[in-house]
């Protein structure tokens, strides 16, 4: 598999890290146990298109948010996360 | 008391022995450390990239990269080494985390490399030969071209590559920072791939 | 003497006559040419069995010429170097090569396991799921052993592989599976067009079908066009043709898989080169134009030696001038066989008959059986008579109902072709069926990838050429690539035309799988006993599960199950392809990490000097750190170990603790992020000062720890546990990136910027005086437990100086850029001779962090949380940070969990060991009653006895009392006492002294 970097360009799949699903967001500070529970252990079991959270460790160190097939192994997009190339913020 | 020297040894000062090394005849494949460099990480802080890229101009005379590239001023190469992030890599002391510090303040955090770093300098009519038994990106002159520059592994090992001037004689120059702690391990690796095409190892002080 | 080569025809062939190549086969010495491979060399010297089969040891020949042979394989080389399965058909001579046969006893022509034949109805199907099913516990002993003996093909090599292999990649816009006709016109226009091309042939000359077939293209012979074609390739500097390279698979994103074999037509390989490479190749585009492969016919005998497929029988006349008969008798059911028919009369054979399935024969063939004085036989071959020594007669059923016989000494077989469709159904791509060519091609392909040619299911040279030409134009322009492609090569179609025939009904085995011995009556078996998914009839019978794949096999047995089962070939569907297309050895896959490089390695700055000190090396991770240093007259490790820990204690020590993660954390929120990745507060830390922290796991439970000291306002230098550095970089980084990017904060790994030594022991002092400049303050006051800053050195350099101890003594940890890292240890050694400074390694900075209750890697688990460790104190209950919510669950914070407690033995005498579980006295050990178990234990030089870390049931609350060690593993049972984890200086008035 190959994935392209926003960064970096395209990648063979070594160079990355797999984390998961990146879909569920992390709850804010009062949100109570069950909404905890629900972002760390409750995930869907996608047969489909599927946004995942990437780490390109082997290379510029940006986690990715990559939109997958998990059935075909097709990447439609591949996007920075929020805080990845941050100095441009506000530019 | 007594005083100490502070002798310094680069990562692969012991595993390197300059000379000849695999196949007889000419050699495909020429490797030279370099030693004793300045090394600094200049990474933009949030929202500041307008300002360290107004920095580095007025300290380089160039624009920093921010795409994968690697460009020469005067007196030292700026490597980009990840988004908001490139190094600065000198001798002598040019420009070290003391003189760059003010440059940056406010704009850009600063991280010494200087020793967290092996540079090593590949050529020869064989160097792309080698470097796709280490490297998976494409090395073709028309896809990575003189200074371009990659953030990328070899053998499992996070590096720095990035394509230098061509020597005199044309041939293509490939440029690679290795992480210190890993260097002599992939320095082996580097003699393994070369092995069959006739290596010359060498070391310089001289960027 | 090597043996005349009476079956080689005195002209022709691609062979060099000029390079006579000397071989041994079964211990007997042959000759052969430069361009030969094995089959093609026994072919010439009249050897026709040259292996025995799998189950039923029955004498076998050659079958094919190419990369699909069942039968002819042999164990090539010897000792170390033997490989056994290396297909005869593909294996390239060379002067010294030495083959054995396969899977016989005593030898291959007097093969006592032969015997299995008679017993061939226990042999059939499924045999040993029905047959040594009971007692089980034979299975093992009697069963298992026995049928290794019988059944099997080559031994593999004993001793370690002695040749080197690598992994290499390659990058193109097209990459061309196959340089026949259309791999060669595919490579043309691509190559003109202006794209990157990679052509991979399997061959070690490319052409393909055009070594061995004649034809006319562009108005040339085949022969020359090709010459011209690889000339113009070859002038192209972006075209690039590997032979000796199959291309194997093809994987996501445009990357396929490569196997080429550099050294494998050598003895041995050259000095400081490899025998086979890896290629992984990114291609834009890929056209497959590997071609068809000829597929048998089945009837009782087609095993016999002697019998070839019909093309195979061509390609050796042609391409390699032997001859595998003298009277050759030809079995097809169309057009194409009957080229075989030509090639043996142009070389002069015999032809015995033509055996025709077809109703019709042209008349073209009519006249020249006529003309050349041979039979055309409608009908099908029912039977052959013959054993090791070959075919001497075959029967034919005649259309009719008639019989008939004919004597030859060969066979050739054609059943048709079908296009190998592998690469282009590995993403479960199945082929479909087509009716005009009986034959299954591709239905689609993977992305960027399309079959062109005989591999498409278009057989006639002018269609290969074409559409590989068009396909070859098609994928550079696809890669961007928008060069004048010219014009195609063309040459005329020959006429195809086949009446599908599978299997003829006689009496006398007839095989289907020859490489696993699958009958056709095996297959029938299969579905009468419900085995009729073709996955199932695939698994129970082993139908093409050997090293062939089924090549020549599958389609085959799917359409006897498709008779047998009534259904028609295309609903009984095909199995799923998976790659490798032809095997790979794994010496390959690990190229170069095998034995020292197995994986990269990491050195300490100081690795060098302690390795001049006699330092043992202990793996931890993928770095070497010192474990201990012995010196002469210590008989262990225990004794050195020791004379460490003592000297720290009662003077100072110095240890390499490079290996911690650094990271610097930098930016105006540094402060505010290490206080939601930890879970305890750093925005409050003054600079110049160094804390402990601990990170949790959004699951509450520890992740890591480590110290983080701020050395400015905007600038953390934070460290992590050896083991998990790698990780907590990633880890920082998602917390910096995904869930907090508001934040303004730079994370840099400085790892490998430091040299880190950690000196402890109450001299330490003494010796930090001799090195850091005398300007330092560093008494207690100048310098407090949990400073940190930079100090300078004696010499000119700086350092950064830390006050924390991991062993419970007066310490302090100093940095120095590490190419100072060696100087450092040598310095530390000088100054402190005086004080009998003493290097120590890993297992005493273990032995010290035990002795003062440290928590290390056997209890930061992954199971525990920061109350089991002792620290739930340290968690603030001001802020929110990772792992908060879920550490307050209701296991998580129950009574009865397993906390760290100090154990010691009853008997003092007694040595410890981890992983002893920890049993109420009085109880019988079992899981109903196991409290948790030892995870850390050393010899304390200290207390003079083994001590031990565990993970108790309310351990903390037990302190004192007299518990069961029961260690299943090592045979041990005896009592401990549970006691506090902190054995040494528990008040700590050492370490802040």
């Amino acid at each position: 598999m190959r994935i392209t970097c926003p960064f970096c360009g395209e990648r063979e799949l070594g160079e990355f890290t797999y984390l998961g699903d990146a879909k569920p967001q992390r709850p804010v500070a009062d949100a109570g146990e069950e909404a905890v529970y629900d972002y760390v252990y409750l995930r869907d079991n996608v047969a489909g298109v599927m946004a995942e959270n990437w780490y390109h460790g082997g290379g510029c160190r940006a986690w990715l948010k990559v939109t997958r097939n998990t059935l075909t192994h097709e990447i439609s997009s591949v996007e920075p996360a929020a805080g990845a190339g941050a100095a441009k913020v506000g530019a | 008391m007594a005083e100490f020297s502070w002798d310094v040894r680069s990562p692969i000062d012991r595993a390197l022995v300059a000379g000849a090394y695999g196949a007889r005849g000419d050699a495909g494949v020429s490797l030279t450390e370099i030693r004793n460099f300045d090394l600094v990480q200049v990474m933009a802080r949030r929202g500041k990239a307008a300002d360290v890229a107004k920095a580095a101009k007025a300290r380089f005379g160039i624009a920093a990269p921010e795409t994968p590239k690697a460009v020469g001023t005067a007196d030292a190469t700026l490597i980009w080494s990840g988004p908001d992030q490139f190094l600065v890599l000198s001798k002598d002391g040019r420009h070290t985390m003391d003189t760059l510090a003010p440059v940056f303040a406010g704009s850009a955090s600063l991280s010494d490399q200087s020793h967290a770093r092996a540079l090593i300098s590949i050529s020869g009519d064989k160097a792309r030969a080698m470097l796709a038994k280490l490297s998976s990106i494409d090395l073709h002159p028309d896809v990575f071209a003189v200074g371009a520059a990659a953030a990328t592994s070899m053998d499992h090992t996070s590096v720095t590559l990035w394509r230098g001037p061509d020597r005199a004689d044309g041939q293509a120059v490939f440029n690679l920072l290795a992480f210190a702690t890993f260097a002599e391990s992939l320095w082996h690796t580097v003699l393994d791939s070369a092995a069959e095409y006739g290596v010359t190892i060498g070391y310089s002080e001289d960027l | 003497m090597a043996t005349n080569q009476t079956n080689r025809l005195s002209s022709g062939g691609v062979i060099d006559r000029s390079t006579p190549l000397n071989f041994r086969f079964d211990g007997k010495s042959f000759s052969g040419f430069q361009g030969d491979t094995l089959a093609s060399a026994l072919v010439a010297n009249g050897v026709k069995l040259v292996g025995r089969s799998f189950k039923y040891h029955r004498p076998r020949g050659i079958l094919t010429a190419g990369s699909e042979e069942p039968n002819a394989l042999v164990e090539l080389r010897t000792g170390a170097r033997r490989e056994a399965n290396t297909k005869a058909t593909t294996a390239e001579l060379y002067d010294g090569l030495e083959a054995a046969s396969q899977n016989r006893w005593p030898s291959l022509r007097h093969d006592f396991m032969s015997v299995n034949q008679l017993f061939a109805p226990i042999f059939v199907a499924g045999f040993y799921y029905k047959t040594f099913m009971w007692p089980a516990k034979f299975w093992e002993m009697i069963y298992e052993p026995a049928i290794r003996r019988a059944a099997g093909l080559g031994r593999a090599a004993v001793a370690p592989d002695p040749d080197h292999y690598d992994k290499a990649w390659a990058h193109c816009d097209v990459v061309i599976a196959g340089s026949g006709p259309a791999g060669l016109a595919a490579a043309l226009a691509a190559g003109r067009s202006g794209a990157r091309v990679i052509l991979c042939e399997e061959d070690f000359v490319p052409g393909g079908c055009l070594l061995s077939d004649d034809g006319t293209i562009d108005g040339l012979p085949a022969a020359e066009w090709l010459a011209r074609t690889l000339a113009e390739l070859s002038s192209m500097p972006d075209v690039r043709i590997m032979t000796r390279t199959t291309l194997f698979g093809v994987y996501d994103g445009g990357t396929y898989g490569a196997i080429e074999r550099v050294n494998d037509h050598l003895p041995t390989p050259p000095e400081h080169q490899v025998r086979q490479r890896l290629w992984r190749i990114v291609a834009k585009r890929c056209v497959v134009a590997a071609g068809a492969i000829e597929r048998p016919i089945v009837f009782a005998g087609n095993d016999t030696p002697g019998v070839m497929m019909a093309s195979a029988m061509r390609t050796y006349v042609s391409r390699y001038a032997a001859t595998p008969a003298k009277r050759i008798a030809l079995f097809t059911n169309n057009e194409d066989g009957w080229r075989t028919v030509e090639t043996a009369l142009a070389a002069g054979l015999q032809i015995a008959a033509v055996i025709d399935a077809r109703p019709d024969v042209s008349p073209a063939h009519r006249s020249l059986a006529s003309k050349n004085g041979f039979a055309v036989l409608h009908g099908s071959v029912s039977g052959v008579d013959g054993g090791k020594d070959g075919v001497r007669k075959i029967s034919v059923s005649l259309t009719g109902g008639a019989r008939a016989e004919v004597e030859a000494d060969g066979l050739a077989v054609s059943g048709g072709w079908n296009p190998a469709v592998g690469l282009t159904s590995y993403h479960r791509g199945r082929p479909k069926w087509r009716d005009e060519i009986s034959a299954f091609v591709p239905d689609g392909a993977p992305p960027g990838m399309v079959a062109a040619g005989a591999a498409n299911g278009d057989f006639g040279l002018g269609a290969c050429l074409s559409q590989g030409f068009a396909a070859g134009a098609a994928a550079a322009r696809d890669a961007g690539r928008n060069g004048n492609a010219g014009t195609a090569p063309v040459a005329d179609d020959e006429t195809f035309s086949l009446t599908p025939l599978w299997h003829v009904a006689g009496k006398g085995k007839a095989f289907v799988d020859q490489q696993h011995d699958v009958t056709a009556s095996d297959i029938e078996l299969a579905q009468r006993e419900g085995f009729e998914s073709v996955e199932h009839l695939k698994r129970y019978t082993t139908l093409g599960m050997a090293t062939d794949q089924g090549k020549t096999s599958n389609v085959g047995g799917l359409a006897i199950m498709a008779a047998v089962t009534g259904k028609s070939i295309p609903e009984t569907g095909t199995t799923i392809y998976r790659p490798p297309y032809v095997p790979v050895a794994i010496g390959a896959f690990a190229g170069h990490h095998r034995d020292e490089t197995f994986h990269a390695t990491r050195l300490t700055p100081s690795h060098h000097w302690a390795a001049e000190q006699g330092a043992i090396f202990v793996d931890t991770g993928l770095w070497k750190r010192a474990q201990w240093f012995p010196r002469a007259g210590e008989k262990d490790w225990l004794e050195s170990v020791t004379r460490e820990v003592k000297a720290v204690r009662g003077g100072v020590g110095f240890c390499d603790v490079s290996t911690l993660g650094k990271i610097d954390v930098h930016g105006p929120d540094a402060g505010a992020f290490l206080d939601r990745v930890y879970i305890n507060t750093f925005s409050n830390l003054a600079v110049g000062k160094a804390r402990y922290g601990l990170m949790l796991r959004e699951d509450g439970l520890v992740y890591d720890d480590g110290t983080t000291s701020r050395l400015a306002e905007d600038h953390y230098f934070l460290t992590t546990t050896t083991a998990k550095a790698g990780l907590v970089m990633q880890h920082l980084e998602f917390c910096r990136q995904v869930l907090f990017p508001e934040l303004d904060v730079q994370l840099t790994s400085v790892s490998d910027q430091w040299a880190q030594f950690s000196i402890a022991g109450p001299k330490t002092r003494d010796l930090l005086k001799e090195i850091v400049d005398p300007v330092e303050d560093l008494s207690n006051e100048g310098f407090p437990f949990m400073g940190a800053r930079e100090v300078a050195l004696r010499g000119g350099i700086t350092a950064r100086l830390f006050r924390i101890s991991f062993s419970g003594e007066m310490a302090f940890e100093i940095s120095v850029p590490a190419r100072y890292g060696e100087a450092m240890a040598r310095n530390l050694m000088q100054a402190g001779k005086q004080f009998g400074v003493t290097p120590y390694g890993t297992e005493a900075l273990g032995v010290m962090r035990i002795e003062k209750g440290h928590v290390a890697g056997p209890e930061l688990s992954g199971t525990t949380t920061a109350t089991d460790l002792g620290l739930g104190k340290m968690m603030s209950t001001k802020k929110d940070f990772i792992g908060r919510v879920m550490a307050g669950r209701e296991a998580l914070v129950a009574p009865d969990r397993q906390v760290v407690v100090g154990i010691k033995p009853v008997d003092k005498a007694r040595r410890l060991r981890s992983g002893a579980h920890i049993i109420p006295k009085g109880q019988t050990p079992g899981p109903d009653n196991d409290q948790g178990y030892v995870t850390s234990v050393c010899f304390s030089p200290t207390l003079d006895q083994w001590i031990g870390l565990g993970l108790v049931e309310r351990g903390r609350e037990r302190i004192g009392e007299i518990v069961h060690a029961h260690d299943p593993l090592r045979g041990e049972d005896y009592d401990v006492e549970l006691c506090n984890p902190v054995f040494y200086d528990p008040d700590g008035g050492r370490q802040r002294g």
